[in-house]
């Protein structure tokens, strides 16, 4: 049954809490995200710390759209298509690396490392000098700016600078990763393709009621120190309720579910969600937060959440310390960038554990996300069904009762494990789909006295 | 002893060692594609790296930097414990991702002693690990494999395995399966 795209609002409940299936699955509606939030939203591309010497680039995703990012000799960032201006063809192969220029291998036209066209193989002979090659450099990204590092692009030109963007719940999402030091990503970007709708794996970072049930076996195996009796707080227990093995006996529920969580709703659809910071000892280590200038740049909120930051719509910082891009190829496949970072002014042996934690919790052989990818496109495939396309999935957990609490200039509800950062996020899809104004998507998502 | 003989008699150990090399792989496959892990861990000596560094795509005259180096990110980096530990999972009874388990096999060929220092050999190989899921998932993963087996009390041990793949983007939602 085709979408109807006049009245997107209808495909998601906030009052509700209930999702159309569809969304999932269309190829009208994946288009249409391709146009009004990845052609509008500002996107993450990479880190300055990757591109350290002029010339050095790194290959980025905009929705379908591959973007260079270049180091540029006045120490500079530009960002440009990749994509030759004659006939199209990609002017750069490589992932990463360095370069004095880009030379497209069709027919040789020849950019600077600020995508200017420098060179065209026969200009005067075949050209007769008709082209002007200052019309045909390279298409440069309309806005392009940094956050503490963190570069970021936009292709609409009226969108709002990206402080402003990201707001006060983005830039705290960020500061999750940049207070801790002098942030570098390590060398390697894990890249992995889920066959699954982007969707599923961006709202399963605020999903913290599935840990104990999808990541059981990390916990049963012993191998994360959640599974450590100590370490379980015995209120964090989940009750069966009459979950069972396939074999009838009651489920036995692990530890690393968050009851006492804590999650920030922000504007423009960036949201926070996952536990309160505890003393307890658990597998990430929060004493980074304690230093002045962590606590400064956090602020009270900031120093309270333990939990996983969205900025709208793909970009996830993990308290692994990492940053896990979510890029959408089709409506039934996505990649995953894991970019990784460490605190280069801490002890070397403090920066390989770090290493050593992220390249064993995360990614596609990691403890935990082994597990998530069937999930997910499992997920993905039942939502094409004629008769299961029409049942809606829900998110009511904790619907309309969360109290919101406003400080510091940004909006939280705190209680147990709830799906409002979720929901929160498709709230925030629906606006931008619908395609409203940026002031109208500000004011959708301006969070209000319940959620 | 005639210069023949010496000749002979190195050919009949490289051809002895050969053997004993392949069929030490073609066991420790067969040992995999059984899911018999807990004697596949005893195939690794407690000092052993396995690793599978990330590899990118890098123009030729940057290739020195296509695969990431021990320290840096990759898709295992593993000591004993951690093989251990994957090894714990897989056992719990909760790992869904291989629940239904998935249908593997190890296809191990190209095997070369490239140095053999007597207590330890460098064996390089090549693999094809071809895995089924549920109804209609299919992967396929190629690549090669530099290992040095140690002699441990008179049995080969896994002392190092380095596992290079042939893709750069990972074509798989996950490694839940052993190289």
């Amino acid at each position: 049954m085709a979408v109807d795209l006049d009245h997107i609002e209808d495909l998601v409940s906030v009052e509700r809490g209930e999702i159309d299936r569809r969304i999932f699955s269309d190829e009208e509606i994946f288009e249409r995200e391709m146009e009004q939030i990845f052609g509008r939203a500002w996107l993450f591309l990479c880190h300055e710390s990757q591109l350290k010497k002029a010339g050095d680039f790194f290959e980025a995703p905009m929705g379908r759209d591959n973007v260079l990012v270049v180091r540029q000799k006045d120490g500079g960032l530009k960002a440009f298509l990749n994509t030759c201006m004659h006939r199209g063809n990609a002017v750069c192969r490589a992932e990463e690396g360095n370069t004095k220029v880009f030379m497209c291998t069709y027919h040789g036209w020849t950019y600077g490392l600020d995508g200017s066209l420098i060179g065209v193989p026969g200009l005067e002979q075949f050209y007769k000098n008709s082209i002007d090659r200052s019309e045909y450099g390279l298409k440069h990204v309309p806005q392009l700016d940094t956050y503490k590092g963190f570069v970021f692009a936009t292709m609409d030109p009226t969108a709002p600078p990206l402080p402003e963007f990201l707001g006060a719940t983005g830039r705290l999402g960020i500061e999750l990763i940049a207070a801790r030091g002098n942030m570098e990503v390590v060398p390697g970007i894990q890249k992995f393709v889920i066959n699954c709708n982007w969707k599923f794996t961006v709202d399963n970072l605020f999903d913290w009621y599935h840990p104990s049930i999808t990541h059981m076996s990390a916990f049963d195996s012993g191998i994360l120190p959640g599974a450590n009796p100590e370490m379980q707080d015995p209120t964090e227990t989940i009750r069966p309720n009459g979950a069972a093995t396939p074999d009838g006996t009651e489920l036995s529920i692990p530890g690393g579910g968050a009851v006492d969580s804590v999650t920030v709703l922000g504007e423009y659809g960036h949201a926070i969600g996952g536990p309160k910071v505890t003393d307890r000892p658990g597998p990430f280590d929060n004493t980074w937060r304690e230093r002045p200038e962590a606590r400064e740049a956090l602020g009270p909120v900031g120093m309270i959440v333990g939990g996983h930051p969205n900025i709208f719509p793909t970009a996830w910082i993990a308290v692994s310390v990492q940053l896990s891009l979510r890029v959408p190829l089709s409506p039934s496949q996505t990649e995953i960038w894991w970019f990784t970072f460490v605190d280069k002014s801490s002890p070397p042996e403090a920066q390989q554990m770090q290493v050593f934690m992220s390249n064993h919790v995360f990614g596609p052989a990691g403890i935990l996300e082994q597990e998530d990818g069937e999930n997910w496109t499992q997920s993905t495939k039942q939502t094409r069904g004629y008769a299961s396309s029409k049942i809606p999935q829900i998110l009511k957990m904790d619907l309309g009762e969360g109290k919101i609490i406003k400080e510091d200039g940004i909006a939280r509800i705190e209680g147990a494990t709830s799906e409002h950062g979720q929901l929160w996020t498709y709230g925030a899809w629906a606006a931008y789909m619908r395609g409203d104004s940026w002031d109208e998507i500000k004011a959708a998502t301006t969070p209000g006295e319940f959620f | 002893m005639s210069l023949d003989q010496d000749v002979h008699s190195d050919l009949d150990y490289e051809m002895h060692t050969q053997f004993e090399v392949e069929r030490f792989l073609y066991r420790e496959a067969r040992l995999l594609d059984r899911k018999e892990f807990d004697q596949w861990l005893e195939l690794f000596t407690d000092d052993v790296h396995y690793f599978m560094p990330l590899r990118r795509t890098r123009s030729k005259r940057e290739l020195d930097q296509e695969f990431t180096q021990r320290g840096e990110m990759a898709w295992f980096d593993d000591n004993k414990m951690v093989l251990a530990g994957r090894v714990a999972k897989l056992a719990t009874g909760t790992a869904w991702a291989e629940d239904p388990p998935s249908r593997t096999r190890h296809i191990i060929t190209n095997v070369l002693v490239v140095e053999d220092r007597g207590d330890e050999l460098d064996v390089d190989s090549n693999f094809l690990l071809y895995r089924t899921r549920l109804k209609s998932e299919e992967y396929t993963w190629i690549g090669s494999r530099q290992d040095t087996l140690r002699r441990v009390e008179g049995a080969l041990k896994i002392a190092k395995r380095t596992i290079l793949l042939e893709q750069t983007v990972l074509l798989s939602a996950n490694l839940s399966n052993f190289f």
